[in-house]
């Protein structure tokens, strides 16, 4: 059997209320409620950390890598993904881009490789922070956030029992290589050859398997437009108690995250025998046909949607949601660092390897020669380090440089031993604690010599201390 | 064990500039005036010194990192010099390598100059130098002592009205004293009031960047005599270094500073003090932050660990109590230059003992410490002087 084996959202801490958006532009909201967005310290490559993170995976054999707003243009995500993920150099590695699509055209892929004899699981990990223009529609109701599944043969959740797609080289959101935002084609037009793509890739789809629309228990579609997503779905042969949830009042959409986000959740709500119909769409469209099996009632989501639905914080403003999506653009000034040097921080900085002593036990970080506790000089081994911890200290800095101060500084005692320094971010310093449970994250720290600088931060486990919105 | 450098070495000059934001003075000029005056001050010519040490953090541009800033400033050629960096003990180390070469026999008679211009510098507050570009990312010195504040008041209660006690106490004292950054009082509601700069510090627990030098000659203690009829003689030094990371040791408790205490432990031997709070009659300590004071009490054995906040509610830490700290006004209210500030508590410390104090002046003082603690709590350095 071949199908999904893990599946997790993970939605940025930080929200803003579409009235504000609007509000800033002397307009009205669009769609009520709110939309995910970014801290300056996330782009898609973080935010994929942190859902492939929250997979939880004990083994990993390759990681497909989807977003239409990747960090570097040259520069593969899924090797940095790996390297923070601490993967070894045997895992298959490769990028998905371009399209909306690209999260279940990855999948896709991972499904084909699977098909092709890899056990698996093989990680497939979509992530969009996506720019619109300000004032445009996009702008309120785009959301930022990733989502992860595993693909393999082994404990399936839902069997994937056939899939097909369409292309269409219909224009709808389209980005040059010179652009920073996109440029939005949206209208009555592009609504028609959504539906028209969508229509046919879910006809192929159910032709293939012998199934008719009535027997799909969901349907999982990627919004189309603010509006009319809801009213497209039922033209397309739908019940809308068959529809999943889109969370446009509370999320937005996640760019080519969204049909493995939608999935998820649909997962999360999933019993034995119901049957999911998954579509991606953008330059044409792909159906999955999944079949959820009896291993859905023992599977446990570590980050359930509904705990990051309540976890949120919102930006006091829309100056800071846009200083957030902006900084790194204006801001190129930290270190230049040579690439022998990040060659050589790399294990300890983003595989955050550290050291255990033989002799006395104690794990002690960063790696280093002799023994911090015993001095002894020949019983250290390198070892993974925990990624989960509770806060021995901190303090809430207002002379660190930074986009938004105050910083939280917090000193981290892990999981299993060690100890770490390390920001904290999605906090409100009012909620700072000694004892606090954090979880690390794997952050933007700054910009300069052609790179971005990334390190890992700490941030407060939701449902322990996040305040209730 | 070596031996003790008890009374093998002498302080026969001090001097001192004002300190403050000397924004129309070079760091040159500062060297000059603090050498010379120290040098008047012992009643010798600038040729009688035959080695020199400089303590700088941040020698500014022109001279590099090398020791030639002092070389230049004085025109003092051809001999031997040596800069010393070694965070905020910076000063008190470049004396302690003086006290050595001299205790050895090698020179007679030797200068220390520590001297800084933080004013200079284009940014707020005191850069970190030479830190790891992610694993100490964010990193400010209040910031670090804020760290140990926090888990102190975790462990043995306390707040920022505190920390307060020590801001308003070390302002008190530098209102007395002439030469001192800040010559004004503060209340406790001015204090804990300030606006926060890293929790639990506020405004007024942290100290400010100055401009400032000073400088001492010391010479061989048999010859001390020769140049005064007053000198302060070395009891004993201590320098410790510990882990410049605390913040990855699993096993620091955050609540003092072993440093510190090890630092004690060694000048304390050599001085043979047994029962530190009944036989140092006045000290200089490092008051980076409020906080920092609190620990340093029981760090040096005034008390013990947790009861440091009763030594200055109590008000025995202030000038009237039974062991005044930070009469100058302390690193708080007297500025600190981060390589001038040791030399120039030892010039307080040496005031004392002398009787030459004025307003600020401790009643009967035989013995005295000067105490330096260096980056996160990492290097600290402790001088015994007496009379």
């Amino acid at each position: 059997m071949i199908g999904i084996t893990g599946h997790v959202v993970y939605l940025p801490r930080h929200r803003i209320e579409r009235e504000k958006i609007a509000a800033a532009h002397g307009a009205r909201p669009i769609l009520g409620g709110e939309r995910t967005a970014v801290g300056f310290d996330e782009d898609a490559v973080t935010l994929a950390v942190d859902a492939v993170q929250a997979l939880g995976l004990s083994e990993c054999r390759g990681i497909y890598f989807a977003s239409t707003t990747a960090p570097y243009l040259e520069r593969m995500s899924a090797a940095l993904l790996a390297t923070a993920c601490d993967l070894s150099e045997e895992v298959t590695i490769a990028d998905f881009a371009h399209s909306l699509r690209a999260g279940t055209t990855a999948l896709r892929a991972a499904l084909d490789r699977v098909v092709a004899g890899e056990q698996g699981p093989i990680v497939v990990v979509a992530a969009d922070v996506r720019e619109a223009p300000p004032e445009s529609p996009e702008e309120q109701w785009f959301g930022d956030g990733a989502a992860a599944v595993a693909v393999g043969r082994e404990k399936v959740l839902a069997e994937v029992k056939a899939w097909a797609s369409v292309t269409d080289d219909l224009l709808d959101f389209v980005r040059r290589d010179k652009d920073e935002r996109i440029t939005s084609f949206a209208s009555r037009f592009t609504v028609e050859g959504y539906r028209r793509s969508v229509g046919r890739a879910i006809a192929r789809v159910l032709e293939m398997s012998g199934v008719g629309p009535s027997e799909i228990t969901r349907v999982i579609l990627p919004p189309v437009d603010p509006k009319l997503s809801a009213r497209v779905a039922m033209e397309l042969g739908f019940r809308a108690e068959q529809v999943q949830e889109m969370f446009l009042d509370r999320v937005g959409m996640i760019g080519c995250a969204t049909p493995l986000f939608l999935l998820s959740a649909a997962l999360e709500a999933a019993r034995p025998g119901d049957r999911l119909l998954l579509v991606g769409y953008g330059s044409g469209a792909d159906a999955l046909l999944l079949d959820v099996t009896s291993e859905i009632e023992s599977y446990v989501v570590r980050r359930p949607v509904a705990e990051q639905l309540r976890w949120g914080i919102r930006f006091p403003s829309y100056e800071l949601f846009r200083k957030a999506r902006e900084y790194f653009r204006h801001h190129d000034e930290g270190p230049i660092l040579s690439n022998i040097f990040y060659e050589k921080e790399e294990v300890r900085t983003i595989r955050l390897r550290g050291m255990e002593c033989g002799e006395c036990g104690l794990r002690q970080f960063p790696p280093a020669a002799i023994c911090q506790g015993c001095r002894s000089r020949k019983s250290l081994r390198e070892v993974r380090l925990g990624r989960r911890g509770e806060v021995f200290t901190y303090t809430v800095d207002w002379l660190t440089a930074s986009p938004m101060p105050p910083t939280v500084l917090a000193v981290v005692d892990v999981e299993g031993g060690g100890r770490l320094y390390l920001q904290m971010t999605d906090v409100e310093p009012s909620e700072v604690r000694i004892g606090m449970p954090v979880r690390l994250t794997l952050r933007r720290l700054g910009a300069g010599g052609g790179l971005y600088h990334y390190y890992w931060k700490c941030q407060p486990e939701e449902g322990n201390n996040g305040r209730k919105s | 064990m070596g031996e003790s450098l008890k009374d093998k070495v002498a302080i026969i000059g001090i001097g001192c500039t004002k300190f403050g934001e000397l924004h129309d003075r070079s760091l040159q000029e500062l060297i000059v005036e603090a050498a010379y005056a120290a040098y008047e001050d012992a009643g010798i010519e600038p040729e009688r010194v035959e080695a020199a040490w400089l303590g700088t953090f941040s020698p500014g541009f022109g001279g590099g990192k090398a020791s030639v800033t002092l070389a230049d400033a004085l025109r003092l050629y051809g001999k031997p010099i040596t800069r010393v960096e070694n965070y905020c003990a910076t000063g008190t180390d470049a004396f302690r390598n003086a006290c050595l070469a001299v205790a050895a026999g090698v020179y007679d008679v030797v200068l220390v100059v520590g001297a800084e211009k933080l004013r200079d510098r284009p940014v707020r507050g005191l850069q970190r130098e030479g830190t790891h570009p992610y694993l100490e990312a964010g990193s400010t010195p209040p910031g670090l002592f804020a760290l140990a504040a926090v888990r102190y008041f975790h462990r043995f209660g306390g707040d920022r009205r505190t920390l307060a006690k020590v801001a308003v106490k070390n302002h008190r004292h530098g209102a007395l004293n002439p030469k001192a950054h800040f010559q004004m009082e503060v209340t406790e509601e001015q204090v804990v009031n300030a606006p926060l700069i890293a929790y639990p510090f506020g405004l007024y627990d942290c100290c400010p960047t100055t401009d400032g030098a000073a400088a001492v000659v010391i010479c061989r203690a048999s010859l001390a005599r020769q140049f005064r009829t007053d000198p302060v003689y070395v009891k004993g030094i201590g320098l410790a270094v510990e882990t410049g990371w605390p913040f990855f040791d699993p096993t620091f408790e955050y609540i003092g500073f072993p440093a510190t205490v090890a630092a004690a432990a060694e000048a304390y031997r050599m001085a043979g003090i047994r029962h530190p709070a009944r036989e140092i009659s006045v000290a200089e300590v490092h008051d980076c932050f409020t906080w920092t004071e609190i620990s340093n009490y029981e760090d040096l054995g005034f008390c013990r660990k947790g009861e440091g906040r009763y030594f200055i509610e109590e008000g025995r830490s202030a000038l009237t109590g039974d062991l005044p700290v930070n009469p100058s006004g302390g690193l708080k209210s007297f500025g600190h230059p981060i390589g001038a500030s040791g030399v120039r508590m030892l010039t307080e410390i040496v005031l004392q003992l002398r009787g030459q104090a004025g307003a600020r002046q401790v009643k009967n003082a035989e013995l005295g410490l000067v105490h330096n603690l260096g980056g996160p709590g990492a290097v600290a350095c402790v001088v015994v002087l007496g009379r």
